[in-house]
């Protein structure tokens, strides 16, 4: 693929030595250290199991906490950002430094390192209306993105090639999750959350079917790696959590309204952004909660 | 359909005998997988390889109906290793309410070649769409090789 349908984004301090080399360079949206009000909504959570980090997204900015959610260093994004917004961010197991960020009007960006430079990976895709999406549970070269009005796009070579493997849940997915609960066919679980619940499909996409009987838009969805049969759901008002990869729900305490982002991390923590812009963590499977980046 | 079915596995039989020296013809495979569709799959799976009425929807004992194998149902997105896998290991849903194989295993009731016609033959269901979406996920995935 040659470089102009495939540019690269660099931070501004290596901008003008691309330039000079005659790179694409676009230049970053997102200065570091920029500072988010904290009413700004959190679109996206994801947690680097590698490096023990926590990632949050805005509309156009991504940050990233190695201290559990109490300090935050910026990672520029390219202009190309601001042709769209984020919908999804997604760190991929056994894979180091290796970042994608998804959004309609952007589509798909991948960094292999940390967030200096960017590729666009959306060539084979219809379309840049990206709605959502996920990298694989364990297999760091396989993603998954939702394309609006078209459906769900794998890839196995960290987006070189994708393939249209489904037309999706019939209602419609805000986002979803690649789960390494056992049981599958093939080698996971797709767990999507929609505008009636939680849907379900195995990642040979043999049909998706309804996790429970949660009956309401559900705004988020998020598993436990450890123990990949524990799910999280949050909906309007509340929060749910089924021990039994989605067949029942009971509810728990929710750290606000409408939660926008949830992840929980290897050893337990769950973290949730709620739209009004606040970050919370439970240590206690989501039974507490408490604010964090204030 | 005894004698039918013992000519056929008389003809299956050989062609495993011949299958490390002689491949067999597609066609043969086909005629073979037919007939061994329709002695052991197709009183669940449907004559025509339709399925199950409402197969998408848990059965009074909570298990899943099984599913069609032809172009309505969704057999054909899953490679070669995973459709012997299944036909010779069985399978059961996840969330199936019993623990019992709803696809019993084959193993040692159907011999390799015996479980490839049957594929091959459930191949002829599909839509040439179809048939390519397999074949494109079947080359990280074929049968394997040595099995008996």
């Amino acid at each position: 693929m040659s470089i102009a349908l495939r540019p690269i984004w660099h931070r501004p301090a290596v901008v003008a030595t691309l330039l000079l080399a005659g790179s694409f360079a676009i230049g970053s949206a997102a200065a570091a250290g920029k500072i988010i009000a904290p009413s700004a909504k959190i679109v996206a959570l994801d947690f680097d199991v590698d490096n023990n980090a926590l990632f949050k997204a805005y509309s156009r900015t991504l940050y990233l906490s190695r201290t559990e959610g109490r300090d935050w260093e910026a990672i520029a994004l390219p202009n190309v950002i601001n042709r769209g917004h984020i919908t999804s961010i997604s760190i991929p197991a056994k894979s180091r430094g290796v970042l994608y960020v998804a959004g309609p009007g952007f589509g798909v960006l991948r960094s292999e390192d940390d967030g200096r430079r960017w590729n666009a990976i959306n060539s084979g895709l219809p379309s840049n209306d990206v709605v959502a999406l996920s990298s694989h549970a364990d297999q760091p070269e396989t993603l998954y993105v939702l394309v609006a009005r078209r459906g769900i796009f794998r890839s196995e070579d960290a987006g070189s090639h994708w393939r249209l493997m489904d037309t999706g849940p019939r209602a419609k997915v805000v986002q979803f999750v690649h789960s390494n609960m056992p049981g599958s066919m093939q080698t996971g679980w797709l767990f999507a959350a929609t505008a009636r619940g939680v849907s379900r499909s195995m990642d040979c996409f043999c049909g998706w079917r309804d996790a429970g009987a949660l009956g309401r838009p559900v705004t988020a969805v998020a598993y436990q790696r450890a123990h990949p049969k524990e799910v999280y759901a949050a909906a309007k008002d509340a929060l749910f959590f089924s021990a039994d990869g989605g067949e029942h729900w009971s509810p728990l305490p929710s750290p606000g309204h409408n939660v926008s982002a949830l992840v929980a991390t290897p050893a337990g923590t769950l973290y949730a952004a709620v739209s009004s812009g606040g970050l919370f963590r439970s240590a206690d499977a989501g039974m507490t909660w408490h604010r964090v980046d204030e | 359909m005894v004698n039918v079915i013992a000519v056929l596995s008389g003809i299956v039989a050989s062609a495993t005998f011949a299958d490390a020296v002689t491949p067999l013809s597609d066609a043969a495979l086909v005629s073979a997988g037919r007939a061994i569709y329709q002695h052991s799959c197709a009183s669940c799976h449907g004559a025509r390889g339709e399925g199950a009425r409402a197969w998408q929807q848990p059965d009074r004992r909570g298990e899943l109906p099984a599913p069609p194998h032809d172009s309505s149902g969704h057999t054909w997105k899953h490679s070669d290793a995973m459709l012997y896998r299944i036909v010779q290991q069985g399978w059961r849903d996840a969330f199936n309410k019993t623990e019992r194989l709803t696809m019993p295993a084959y193993k040692g009731q159907l011999s390799r070649t015996e479980t490839i016609a049957v594929i091959t033959y459930l191949k002829t269901l599909w839509t040439p769409k179809q048939r390519k979406f397999q074949r494109e996920e079947s080359r990280r995935q074929p049968f394997p090789t040595g099995a008996p």
